[in-house]
């Protein structure tokens, strides 16, 4: 360890210097404010329809899930998911909580829920993907692989710096999210309660083990998936970014592949096998929230598992490739 | 170069404990989500926020109105989607200038039943809609008496005479149950009935028979009303017979957007008295 | 001044200890042979250049020596060590430039240093600090290495290569991109390092540099060593040419038949074209060894023979070359 903190500090200044990580900082100034604008209107909206009350806006959500169960047209996936719908809010009503309740917390709840499949993903890649590619678009792997130094170490060195950089990222979203929501619907909701533990059986919800967390409790379970989500797709870009040379390259096929898998769980309930692919499975946050995964069969325990192994085995390929590749430009 | 130092610095112990808090994160969640049930949450009063957030429609100036039931309610057929209780708003909002008028809500839900209303009735939600409500437009039973609507419009049979009526008995029982319970929850509001239409009327077979189907049903209706203060039915009968081209929408059952106005009109004269 | 100290721990192995050994080195990219067959040994203290035509394996040989490329078959060893069996101490004690001196372009001249430094063991902010004066570049290092010449960069390359002491010192084709003035300044700043003690290997495509600047050659074509020595001794062994501008010039042709001298019909398929120009209209290009000279100038003058000039040509490592390869052309 001793003669690895002097690499990991080396790739972390690079990896500073490069300036990816102020990209990223620099995408979340950016577009948050345009989904807390998004958010603040669609607010506006319902306060003006449904006035103050969040139980009328609640319930109508209810009443129009019910309505188009009725339609013979739709198709019987998305009933469950309406069904599951319904039987949440319904507790939720019951309960007297608000699932909404308009806040920072909330929104950033919501914005992370929703940014863990694509968003942040994405920005990870942006980390990962020329992270070995780059020294060799330059030709700096030369200097960096003709020192006293084996190749594992270097290796192992540049990953342990991004997945510290994964975890800033994950964070960053977090504070940033957080931060800016803030100032449009105020800081406060940490301890709004927040229902988990719906367990879902078909189209039927499993209401015994539902308990309340305060929201920061929630938010943490919510980043820590996230944050091994985020772990995953490092690990792949990283791969990618050790067999492909040119770091355009590397970004297009994880690009690619995280686009497919959203295109994918919207439509892949029909193509049983398509759940062992990484990319259906980085909605872990819905496990969370109780949204039924997009492939029947799809638990937590059996995502994790999928994850794992796609993580490892992109791990193994990626050290085994590098310690025996020849650099020949 | 001391700058590096300070950045690595800062870097390696924030990124430290982020991951630290991260990992612990995702370990609960983990435990939290595979094992629910022992998991500790905290209890929730639902007592506590909601008296305080309880909006009091009654003090302010403004009409709230409800619309639940059935399709009808719901506004199927509108091709502007609005339906009598859509259109009850603006017909409400530009006689009174200024006062505020708001659709609170619409329950309506397609094919509903009385016996579906009645479960309605029990929801949290649905009652808290209504209690805040100033009117509550009410549709109810014409899939009881015309379930075969849909089977009729495919091919299947019409329903006999004796059909209609045990319908009609088992239904306005439940109807006579229908209206207590919504007063219950809201003694203040007005509760305007909107009173069934025969559909069928130019179909042969079944004039005779939905005529007087109808009007049992509309009668045991107005008596079920009448036994409250602040509840009327408002008839529909007279208009839909020998207009049933101009008010009913292509599916042969459900009014169109005129036929709604029409229902609309009758609501907002109603509620001048 | 301070270059003594400097290269400290490289001065104190003894010239003549081989630093570098070479067995029958091989490789084989996927069918194709591109090394097959190289060996040679470099010594402390010693300027070992490498020369070969662009292609012939000079690269892909320097990439075995510092482990970025598996030989095939072969064995290297640096100061002992094997390449592959235990890189960490054989890499220790060489440093490297191959190809161009790749560095982070975002980082300033200092932080690239560190960055090296921290990759090999004792080298202090003190030891960057010296390295930098070393290779003249103190005014210049706290900047961005984008705003660099090549030439400082070049330099940055070299300070990077420096830091760790090593005892082997590895240039591919050091000059290149240098202007008239960097490449003197190149030249003499190696011939420097070498003076101390550290071994220097330098590959090139130019003959005349490792010409003016080596003290031994290994000669490269196709993937061979096709000779290795001495620079000296390797034109020694070659024949020697002198060029006779004599009238008449038949009859001195005929003395030199006489003695069994062979003339060259044709000198211009064996000598240089920068040679050929040099060369008076009608001269004779003759075979002999430069010691000869005298006596036939005399036997010339003897026979009424006017010489108007006579002169050795110094084959050149070009001219080396082209027997060698037979006519295979050098850049």
């Amino acid at each position: 360890m001793t003669d690895l903190m002097p690499l990991i500090r080396n790739e972390t200044i690079k990896m500073v210097r490069k300036k990816r990580f102020y990209v990223i900082l620099l995408v979340l100034l950016v577009l948050v404010p345009m989904f807390t604008y998004a958010q603040m209107k669609v607010t506006e909206r319902n306060r003006e329809k449904f006035g103050t009350d969040w139980r009328r806006s609640v319930q109508q959500a209810i009443t129009d899930n019910q309505n188009s169960l009725g339609s013979s047209r739709l198709p019987e996936e998305w009933k469950k998911y309406r069904q599951i719908y319904i039987q949440q809010m319904k507790y939720y009503l019951d309960h007297d909580v608000n699932p909404q309740e308009p806040g920072g917390v909330t929104f950033t709840r919501e914005f992370m829920d929703n940014a863990s499949s694509l968003f942040i993903p994405l920005l990870i890649m942006g980390l990962a993907s020329d992270i070995v590619s780059s020294e060799r678009t330059t030709g700096t792997i030369k200097m960096l692989l003709t020192k006293p130094v084996r190749r594992w170490k270097v290796l192992f060195s540049k990953l342990v710096t991004l997945m510290m950089f994964v975890s800033l990222t994950v964070m960053a979203a977090f504070v940033m999210c957080y931060a800016i929501s803030g100032l449009v619907f105020g800081y406060q909701g940490f301890d709004m309660p927040v229902f988990t533990g719906f367990q879902l059986n078909g189209s039927d919800v499993d209401l015994s083990a539902v308990h309340a967390v305060p929201q920061w409790l929630y938010l943490f379970l919510q980043l820590g998936l996230i944050w091994f989500v985020s772990a995953v797709v490092a690990m792949l870009a990283f791969m990618i970014s050790v067999l492909v040379r040119s770091t355009a390259a590397s970004i297009v096929i994880m690009m690619a592949a995280l686009i497919a898998g959203s295109i994918l769980t919207n439509m892949a309930s029909a193509w049983q096998s398509a759940k062992y692919l990484f990319m259906v499975n980085l909605e872990l946050t819905d496990y969370l929230s109780g949204t039924p995964a997009p492939i029947e069969g799809m638990t937590l325990g059996f995502s994790l598992a999928v994850l794992a192994v796609w993580g490892l085995a992109s791990l193994v390929v990626s050290f085994l490739v590098f310690t025996k590749q020849d650099i020949l430009n | 170069m001391r700058s590096t130092a300070k950045l690595w610095r800062m870097i390696s112990l924030l990124s430290g404990i982020a991951t630290v808090l991260l990992i612990c994160g995702f370990f609960y969640a983990v435990k939290d989500i595979s094992n629910p049930s022992s998991a500790a949450g905290i209890s929730v009063s639902p007592g506590a926020d909601s008296g305080s957030e309880q909006p009091a429609p009654s003090a302010s100036d403004e009409i709230g109105i409800v619309a639940i039931g059935d399709s009808l309610a719901k506004g199927t057929g509108d091709d502007e989607g609005e339906g009598f209780a859509g259109r009850t708003v603006e017909l409400l909002k530009q006689e009174n200038p200024g006062r505020e008028v708001k659709l609170y809500g619409n329950l309506g839900i397609n094919g509903l039943l009385t016996t579906g209303l009645l479960d309605e009735l029990k929801e949290n939600g649905v009652q808290h809609m209504l209690k805040e409500a100033n009117v509550i437009l009410l549709s109810i039973g014409g899939n009881d008496l015309f379930q075969g609507a849909e089977a009729l419009e495919e091919g299947g049979d019409l329903p006999t005479a004796a059909e209609l009526n045990k319908a009609i008995d088992e239904a306005s029982v439940r109807l006579a149950a229908v209206i207590p319970a919504i007063k219950k929850l809201n003694p203040e509001a007005a509760l305007i009935y909107v009173g069934l239409y025969n559909p069928f009327s130019d179909i042969e077979q079944m004039r005779a028979i939905g005529n007087t189907g109808v009007t049992r049903w509309n009668t045991a209706a107005q008596t079920a009303v009448n036994k409250y203060s602040g509840a009327l039915m408002i008839p529909t009968y007279d208009l839909f017979a020998g207009n049933l081209e101009r008010f009913l929408s292509s599916d042969h059952f459900h009014p169109n957007g005129d036929g709604y106005e029409q229902i609309a009109q009758r609501i907002v004269q109603s509620l001048k008295q | 001044m301070e270059q003594q100290t400097v290269i400290s721990s490289a001065a104190q192995i003894r010239s003549g200890q081989p630093v570098l050994e070479v067995r029958s080195l091989r490789k084989r990219i996927g069918r194709k042979w591109i090394i097959e067959d190289v060996s040679f040994t470099v010594y402390g203290g010693e300027i070992f250049g490498f020369l070969g035509p662009n292609g012939a394996g000079k690269t892909t040989t320097i990439r075995m020596l510092v482990n970025l490329i598996k030989p095939t078959a072969g064995s290297i060893q640096i100061g002992g060590y094997d390449v592959r069996s235990s890189p960490e101490k054989a890499l220790g004690q060489i440093g490297a430039i191959v190809e161009n001196p790749e560095v982070y372009a975002y980082l300033t001249g200092w932080e690239n240093l560190e960055q090296f430094g921290r990759m090999l063991k004792g080298v202090d902010e003190a030891r960057i600090k010296e390295v930098t004066e070393l290779v003249r570049l103190d005014k210049r290092i706290h900047d961005k290495v984008r705003t660099y010449s090549l030439g400082m960069r070049q330099r940055l390359g070299i300070a990077q290569a420096l830091l760790g002491r090593p005892k082997l010192l590895i240039l591919d084709e050091p000059t290149n991109g240098l202007d008239p003035k960097g490449i003197k300044e190149m030249r003499d700043f190696i011939r420097r390092l070498a003076e101390q003690g550290m071994a220097v290997f330098v590959s090139s495509h130019l003959l005349s540099e490792i010409q003016l600047l080596c003290d031994r050659v290994a000669i490269i074509s196709s993937g061979k060593v096709l000779a290795e020595g001495r620079v000296d001794e390797l034109i020694q062994n070659r024949s020697n040419y002198v060029v006779w501008d004599v009238e008449p010039r038949a009859r001195a042709l005929e003395i030199l038949s006489n003695n069994q001298i062979t003339v060259l019909k044709q000198p211009e398929t064996v000598l240089d074209d920068s040679v050929m120009a040099g060369i008076p209209e009608g001269a004779i290009v003759c075979q002999m060894e430069g010691s000869a000279m005298a006596g036939y100038t005399a036997l010339f003058a003897e026979e009424g023979l006017r010489i108007q000039s006579v002169y050795k040509i110094n084959p050149t490592l070009e001219q080396l070359f082209l027997e060698m390869t037979g006519g295979e052309s050098i850049d």
